[in-house]
């Protein structure tokens, strides 16, 4: 991923911009272990706040929370979602409380 | 010079920037109000910061540790806060002294014992110094009979700072890999 910046900056680069580009990496590899890294920005926003809704309740978020608390759209969240679900990364059960909403959990949390 | 200047001043905005946000929503967000102490997100700047800009880093953080409370919100904090601030910022730099005295120097290539391009090493990092921070402060809190927000300094408080410290670092890497992953597409498709 950082091939392009590597080659034509790293030489060139002070101390300041090195030490950055050291921290980039590292999250860079946080990313790659946590196979999110073929994720767009969107989806990326929409799985944080996934994760984020899950430290807060160990029972899981609904959609509705998910959509409030990451500033997405509907219909975007609702896109991830289905992609993060198929992708093996959620869980989506309909909730018991309400059912017309659906319960996110990460798997391996439910 | 120029780098210890610009170290600084990134070091101080950074500190600072994560202490408002955090007050912020400590105070002004009702879901989260008095849990601020779990995800306590200026514990990454202290990481952040000295591992990757070095020891130059340590006054531009104190002096973040101490813009906060003392100018944008005086009175947050019951007591003076220049020994405690002072604790904290060091509990980085005490654990990469302790690692490196057990011959884990920091480096940034792969046969460095402790790799700052690998984000498991900077977990170790952050995880050491949270467990400083937590008794060092607190250590020096009972032994002077000070406590913030009149919250009784006893074990379940050292736990709470353990935990927030650990938790507001991971909130925090998660934040700016959002945040630097459009930058980063951005860099390299041009």
């Amino acid at each position: 991923m950082y091939n392009f910046i590597k080659q034509s900056y790293y030489v060139n680069m002070n101390e300041f911009y090195r030490n950055i580009f050291d921290a980039l990496i590292m999250l860079d590899g946080l990313e790659k272990d946590l196979n999110i890294r073929h994720f767009s920005p969107n989806e990326l926003r929409v799985f944080y706040t996934i994760i984020t809704q899950n430290a807060l309740n160990e029972e899981g978020s609904n959609i509705t929370e998910i959509v409030n608390c990451s500033g997405m759209s509907r219909s975007t969240v609702y896109k991830t979602l289905k992609k993060l679900s198929n992708e093996g990364i959620i869980n989506l059960t309909q909730s018991e409380d309400d059912g017309r909403e659906s319960l996110i959990t990460l798997v391996g949390n439910s | 010079m120029k780098n210890f200047f610009i170290v600084s001043v990134t070091s101080f905005v950074f500190s600072s920037v994560l202490w408002i946000l955090w007050h912020f929503i400590d105070t002004h967000i009702l879901f989260f109000a008095g849990e601020g102490v779990f995800f306590y997100l200026p514990h990454a700047a202290r990481v952040l910061c000295i591992v990757y800009f070095g020891y130059k880093a340590i006054p531009g953080l104190y002096l973040g540790e101490l813009f906060g409370p003392y100018v944008i919100e005086p009175g947050f904090y019951t007591f003076p806060i220049y020994i405690t601030s002072l604790i904290s910022v060091m509990s980085v730099p005490l654990t990469l002294s302790m690692l490196n005295s057990l011959g884990f120097t920091l480096g940034h290539t792969i046969s460095s014992p402790l790799n700052r391009r690998n984000y498991k090493h900077i977990f170790l990092i952050t995880f050491i110094s949270a467990g400083f921070n937590s008794l060092l402060v607190n250590l020096y809190l009972s032994r002077n009979n000070l406590s913030y927000a009149n919250a009784i300094t006893d074990i379940d408080q050292v736990l709470s700072f353990f935990i927030g410290d650990i938790l507001g670092t991971v909130l925090v890497f998660i934040f700016l890999g959002l945040l630097l992953k459009p930058i980063l597409k951005q860099a390299q498709n041009q």
